[in-house]
């Protein structure tokens, strides 16, 4: 800026009294802004840049470095001393004050926006988080190694590089286990959720329900129940549909004709859907759903039905690795 | 706001979780910057194409802090092609077809700013639409904040004529 006296311009930095015509044009341009959650961006799979130019050889060292360089880092990074809020839209509060363009959102404050206000939040120092309007938040705690949010209602975009399992979202419903990734977050009035995962991968448990949403995926929750099965966002509507029935109303009699719909529409993209619905699926109707994984990923030595209608944990674990994803993140320590 | 310059070394380096970040960042831009050139129904498939061109091209950036910049470059390249590609028609696209009411009025003014000057429609478009302030606009296509304040006031001015002729045909 320039300048020696400070003026305000409400056009130029939202300083000032609003001029009300650029007030009007804001109301009315603002539906076609970009619309939040943004969609998943449908990255290429691990390593596709890579094998362009160097082939498969050079593609898992490429791999390898990168992961390194991450983790290098990360261990070389001064410790985040604070969560920082930045105003990015409208007046967001923490407690009963406004949020002036900077603030310092202490552990145990909440953080508030009304449905004209945005914030952005300094995870410590390792990502970032996008508040969206009519959303209620509080930090929880932040320290070495973990840092917890808790998202009352509405909707945020996070953005975390660090090692998985240090960034928490809690909900009335699940909590969202960061596993190195960007995802949007939503929580609606009835304490239910839905999750879209952007990049890389998200954790979702509540009790010993766990789910792993990868990107471009997404996932449902409901409070009492937790996290449902998580489903490429290609899917069609009578998918999703069919799933939450199973997820949700697993008992009603809604739900085997649902676990039709879902292995007749299954595709090889659908594998990490399958994967979840072999130990979710009635006991009884575990052998379609092997079936069907099956067509895709055939499971690897020692898995068998017996061992998948009784959801041996380690048999679930062989089969997921051989979907060729990585190891199967743990979830709880 | 992070430090779009790691981001941006980082995603280089293979680092995914990085190039989410900066398509969080960013997206407005490129929203806005499309936005301005073709009709909004399309904007969406077309900021998601944007990302991955950059996503693919982006070992070829050399100075990481003019990634705005490049990603600017990148969207009006895209829209470029768009346009050529789509019916032949010499006119701006119409978005005629509004799924809902209260949008009309949005996409009469969107189409009135859509005709104004270059430099003067992209930096509207990303105050008024997007919500992005005259520093963060500096800030993520590169330009100078003096650059983006005469714009958007020269702009405004262009705009509030344009639109005070519209209503008075109107009438």
């Amino acid at each position: 800026m320039s300048g020696t006296e400070p003026r305000h311009d409400y056009l130029w930095d939202r300083t000032g009294p609003p001029d009300a015509e650029i007030a009007r044009l804001e109301d009315i341009l603002g539906a076609l802004a970009r619309r939040e959650p943004a969609p998943a961006l449908p990255l290429p799979p691990q390593g596709f840049l890579a094998a362009q130019w160097v082939g498969a050889a050079l593609l898992a060292a490429s791999v390898i470095i990168a992961v390194g360089g991450i983790t290098l880092a990360y261990k070389f990074r001064q410790p985040g001393a604070a969560w920082t809020v930045t105003r990015l839209q409208g007046s967001p509060t923490i407690g009963s004050l406004e949020v002036g363009d900077r603030a310092r959102l202490p552990v145990g404050g909440w953080l508030e926006t009304n449905e004209r206000a945005r914030a952005a939040l300094m995870v410590a120092d390792i990502g970032h988080v996008e508040v969206q309007p009519r959303t209620r938040l509080r930090l929880v705690s932040t320290g070495q190694g973990s840092h917890v949010l808790q998202l009352e209602r509405g909707s945020l975009y996070a953005t975390i590089s660090a090692p998985p399992g240090q960034f928490f979202v809690q909900t009335p419903s699940s909590t969202a286990i960061d596993l190195g990734c960007a995802y949007t977050l939503s929580v609606d009035e009835e304490g239910g959720g839905l999750i879209r995962v952007l990049v890389g991968w998200v954790g979702f448990a509540f009790g010993g329900r766990e789910s792993i949403v990868p990107a471009g995926s997404a996932c449902v929750t409901r409070r009492g129940v937790g996290p449902g099965t998580p489903y490429n966002e290609r899917v069609s509507p009578a998918f999703r549909e069919a799933l939450q029935t199973i997820d949700f109303r697993g008992a009603s009699p809604d739900a085997p004709p649902a676990l039709d719909l879902i292995l007749a529409e299954a595709e090889e993209r659908d594998e990490v859907t399958l994967w979840h619905l072999l130990s979710r699926a009635p006991a009884d109707d575990r052998d379609r759903v092997f079936d069907r994984l099956a067509a895709f990923v055939p499971p690897p030595t020692g898995v068998t039905r017996e061992g998948i209608r009784a959801a041996r944990p380690d048999m679930l674990d062989a089969w997921w690795n051989a979907l060729g994803l990585g190891p199967r993140p743990a979830l709880t320590k | 706001m992070t430090d779009v310059d790691d981001l941006v070394r980082a995603a280089q380096r293979g680092d995914r979780a990085a190039f989410g970040a900066l398509y969080a960042q960013f997206g407005r831009l490129v929203h806005g910057v499309l936005l301005c050139r073709v009709g909004r129904t399309e904007v969406d498939d077309l900021v998601q194409e944007v990302f991955l061109t950059a996503f693919e091209r982006l070992s070829t950036l050399r100075e990481p802090s003019a990634f705005g910049a490049w990603l600017a470059a990148i969207a009006r390249r895209r829209a470029t092609d768009h346009l050529r590609r789509a019916r032949p028609t010499d006119e701006l696209p119409e978005d005629v077809a509004a799924p809902a009411r209260p949008h009309a009025e949005a996409a009469q003014i969107l189409g009135v700013i859509q005709r104004l000057p270059d430099a003067y429609r992209e930096t509207l478009i990303l105050r008024l639409v997007e919500g992005m302030t005259g520093p963060e606009i500096a800030a993520r296509t590169g330009l100078t904040e003096g650059s983006v304040r005469v714009n958007l006031h020269r702009g405004m001015k262009m705009l509030r004529e344009s639109l005070s002729g519209t209503q008075r045909v109107a009438r």
